[in-house]
């Protein structure tokens, strides 16, 4: 006998809530939404996958376009963003997060992947191409454009290595373009917390700047 | 207006965001004008927002717009099916067993490397995997499918009175064998008996789904067997996610409502014509006179469906399951007593 049933998530009592998948209602109101498309994938429905692309593909691609900078790329990452979200569906838990944030640091973060191999594979192919080592304040020459490149990477891999909490509004502010308000419903976080998390974030950045290239940039560079 | 000063520096990450409300805007900008530690705060914050927008000249504009190439989507809902399947499309009453097979395998998927990890009785995620390719394997014989594991040497008939010690064996036997081969092995020919099962034409076809059989103790339709098979599936799939650590979320609403149909028409049966009559509810749904229809009710009831199918299914003890009720309280109980002693799983 196993009689260990404690107390349940709200979010698995609301049984046929019918709700359009992008709203911008409370927190109650987004865990009920992003727990019944949870439910449809996890039970091999593929409407909800198509609704779940409907939803948040262009803000995928948005994301991945950001950090690669290429079409194709963020072609390839948003294929695996949401391949991941169909096949791997208890990779998600509504209760931890929102699909929309979760989505977004997915796809980030397989951005962020895709240009460090990227960056391996061009220097496996012209190991000595010195453009490919350009640092921000290397000799006068690289053009303005590829030292900000080289920057907006560094910091980039900064933000994927930033702890959750703070990630996930950073995401819903910068990439997913709530208010920092917003965010804070769509979390349900107090407003306080989510601006001392997104100031929190910007500061690290900030000094990621200043700081030697991430190690693991580094490797891949 | 330097009280503003705390206050605006508290916003300023979010301004370089871009994240602010108008009315917070027209806030920040009057006092940068005249706090040049703000303002040198603000210019560092937004630079480091502007690098990572990235460059804009080379071909793609700072804030692209996501360009979505035609076919993009087909392509990407194509590749993921193609990693895993969807729910094969069955007759309404085999949907929930369809959907439920679905979510197992998607939770399996999670159990690599953790196989051994104990779940409900003295089974591990492989045992409960085993059990379940023994306890589907009743209503393949009856639909004609050859059963993937060899008999048992005890090989009694489960019909009878005796279904429930023969149900036992035969899980207990399967398990000894699987514990033999490996997880995978286990996994697929239950997932193999479980497609056999949706392709049979009685889960497509309401016609030859009517037919009663008594499986497991009870005569019922077939289309009510796969509706079984549904609430085992999906009772040991919640066991196997508590057991990982990851919930699996209750079936969809139109599955859960069969669910919860099937077995309140079962307590009724088990509760028989002569007991205390109790107004049965579902919270949020149906309602039903359990027992006599010749007395007044003598009390009400009410369940979450979750939990309701939970009592029944033997994950909850009777007086510990969340009810609402009103009225006389031993009649309560014996409803929720015989609802905790149909379980079988």
């Amino acid at each position: 006998m196993n009689h260990w049933r404690g107390a349940r998530a709200d979010a698995r009592k609301a049984p046929g809530v019918v709700v359009p998948v992008e709203s911008t209602g409370d927190t109650s109101m987004q865990l009920a939404v992003d727990s019944e498309l949870h439910r449809r994938l996890v039970y091999g429905d593929e409407s909800a996958l198509a609704e779940a692309y409907t939803a948040y593909g262009s803000l995928v691609r948005r994301v991945a376009v950001r950090v690669t900078r290429s079409a194709v790329a963020a072609e390839d990452v948003a294929q695996e963003v949401f391949a991941q979200l169909w096949s791997r569906p208890y990779a998600f838990d509504a209760r931890r997060g929102s699909l929309r944030s979760w989505l977004s640091m997915l796809a980030h973060r397989r951005a962020v992947d895709w240009v460090r191999s990227e960056a391996r594979h061009r220097k496996d192919a012209r190991a000595d191409d010195s453009a490919l080592h350009a640092i921000p304040d290397a000799a006068p020459g690289p053009d303005e454009a590829l030292v900000d490149r080289e920057r907006s990477l560094l910091l980039h891999s900064a933000l994927a290595e930033l702890p959750q909490p703070q990630r996930e509004v950073v995401h819903l502010a910068y990439f997913a373009g709530r208010t920092y308000r917003q965010a804070a419903v769509e979390l349900g976080i107090p407003e306080g917390t989510a601006k001392t998390r997104l100031r929190t974030a910007l500061r690290t950045l900030a000094e990621s700047l200043a700081d030697p290239p991430d190690p693991a940039l580094e490797r891949g560079a | 207006m330097t009280d503003d000063h705390d206050g605006v520096r508290d916003l300023l990450a979010a301004w370089a965001f871009g994240t602010l409300s108008p009315a917070e805007e027209h806030l920040v900008a009057p006092h940068l004008a005249e706090c040049a530690s703000c303002a040198a705060q603000a210019r560092r914050l937004r630079e480091t927002v502007r690098l990572l927008d990235g460059p804009a000249s080379n071909g793609l504009p700072g804030t692209p717009a996501a360009p979505r190439p035609p076919g993009g989507a087909s392509d990407i809902l194509a590749f993921a099916r193609r990693l895993r399947p969807a729910a094969p499309p069955v007759a309404a009453h085999a949907a929930p067993y369809a959907a439920a097979v679905a979510g197992l395998k998607a939770l399996l998927v999670e159990a690599e490397g953790r196989w051994g990890t104990p779940v409900v009785h003295d089974w591990d995620v492989h045992a409960t995997v085993a059990h379940l390719l023994a306890a589907d394997e009743p209503l393949a014989g009856r639909l004609g499918i050859a059963a993937r594991v060899p008999p048992s040497s005890t090989g009694a008939d489960a019909d009878g009175s005796a279904w429930e010690d023969a149900w036992n064996r035969r899980s207990a036997d399967v398990i000894v064998r699987e514990h033999g081969r490996t997880p995978e092995e286990t996994v697929a020919d239950w997932a193999a008996q479980a497609a056999a099962l949706l392709a049979a034409p009685e889960a497509h076809d309401p016609e030859p789904a009517g037919r009663a059989t008594l499986l497991m103790g009870v005569r019922l339709p077939v289309a009510d067997h796969f509706v079984v098979r549904a609430f085992e599936t999906w009772i040991h799939t919640d066991d196997i996610g508590r057991a990982l650590g990851l919930p699996v979320p209750p079936p969809p609403a139109v599955h859960l409502d069969r669910l919860v149909r099937l077995a309140v028409r079962v307590l009724g049966l088990a509760l028989g014509p002569a007991a205390p009559p109790v107004l049965f509810a579902i919270a949020g749904g149906e309602r039903w006179v359990l027992g006599s229809e010749d007395e007044p009710v003598r009390a009400e009831l009410t369940l979450d469906p979750v939990d309701f199918c939970l009592l029944v299914g033997g994950r909850y003890a009777p007086d510990e399951v969340p009810h609402a009720t009103s009225g006389d309280a031993g009649a309560v109980g014996d409803v929720l007593e015989r609802a905790a002693s149909l379980a079988w799983l």
